[in-house]
């Protein structure tokens, strides 16, 4: 076990190591390093929680980001379907002013409330494209 | 036969296979879990619109709608807040709403947005318990827009971004 430790450690630091020359950084800035790829972390994860694809494109060549982490919060987002929604005070504030204002509808608003009120609405008449996008 | 729209069950199974968007959570949930959190589990219903007009049916889009409670993260009051109704506020959630890539631009979006709307004032009017706010989480800026038209108002400015349409002023003298 310890020897794998060891080997996998070793190989992590080469991966480091590797990482930390290409971002231009220097050997006495291993934190620096951490914090790039914290923030790097970080954003990919946020992309995945969302349930956005990520994609690396040049020209017609799209190469999708493939990780079991990335799947597994793929798969957390899509199963979920919350019952509890809870909201900071900043969030509370927003809601507070937003149920405080007048009555003013959009025109979009309008429309479908207009349409919703005859009683056969007509649904688009849908045309297929070929291909998937 | 035009486009229709269902309540999703069993027999629906083999169309859902052929569903495409650009969201791979939005096609994950409908094949994974969309069946079993409405039949099963009980948490969601989703209605699927299919459109049969070629003489081939199709899946052309789905939304999901759920019951949901709005809460505080923190217990403390604010002072400034009092016209705010007390929490937990009841909301109906529109879980998931997703239109195939192949029918995108055509308007489906917004029926399917209707068909939830319609659905959502039915129950806050006449069903047995109210409900004050409509309730989303915008995947991306174009959904968020999307939902604006419509009045919705973004709680959040990050993705997914919660938005909230207020039914209070859409359900006239039963809703005051």
């Amino acid at each position: 076990m310890s020897r794998f430790q060891a080997q996998t450690t070793a190989s992590l630091d080469e991966e480091l190591a590797d990482l930390r020359e290409r971002l231009g950084l220097r050997e006495n800035q291993r934190a620096d390093l951490l914090r790039e790829l914290a923030g790097l972390s970080s954003w990919v994860i946020r992309q995945a929680e969302a349930g956005r694809r990520i994609e690396a494109r040049r020209g017609r060549e799209v190469e999708t980001l493939r990780s079991p982490a990335v799947e597994r919060l793929r798969r957390k987002r899509a199963e979920s379907v919350v019952g509890r929604i809870e909201l900071t005070d900043a969030e509370v504030e927003r809601l507070a002013e937003i149920l405080d204002r007048g009555f003013s509808p959009s025109p979009a608003l309008r429309q479908a409330l207009s349409r919703l009120a005859v009683s056969k609405r007509r649904p688009p008449r849908l045309r297929w494209k070929d291909t998937t996008a | 036969m035009p486009l229709r729209i269902e309540v999703m069950g069993r027999h629906h199974r083999a169309l859902l296979e052929d569903f495409h968007n650009q969201h791979p959570s939005l096609v994950d949930y409908l094949r994974r879990f969309a069946l079993r959190h409405a039949e099963k589990d009980l948490l969601a219903r989703t209605f699927l619109a299919i459109d049969g007009a070629a003489g081939e049916e199709r899946l052309a889009g789905y939304f999901t709608l759920a019951t949901a409670s709005v809460e505080r993260t923190a217990v403390d009051s604010i002072e400034s807040l009092t016209r705010l109704p007390g929490f937990p506020i009841p909301a109906v959630l529109l879980a998931r709403l997703a239109v195939e890539d192949r029918v995108q631009g055509q308007g489906l979006g917004r029926y399917l947005f209707e068909e939830a709307l319609g659905l959502t004032l039915q129950l806050a009017r006449s069903g047995p318990v109210a409900f004050r706010l409509f309730v989303t989480d915008a995947i991306d800026e174009a959904a968020a827009r999307f939902y604006e038209r419509f009045g919705f108002s973004r709680l959040t400015g990050e993705f997914p971004c919660r938005m909230v349409l207020d039914l209070k002023p859409l359900l006239g003298e039963r809703g005051q």
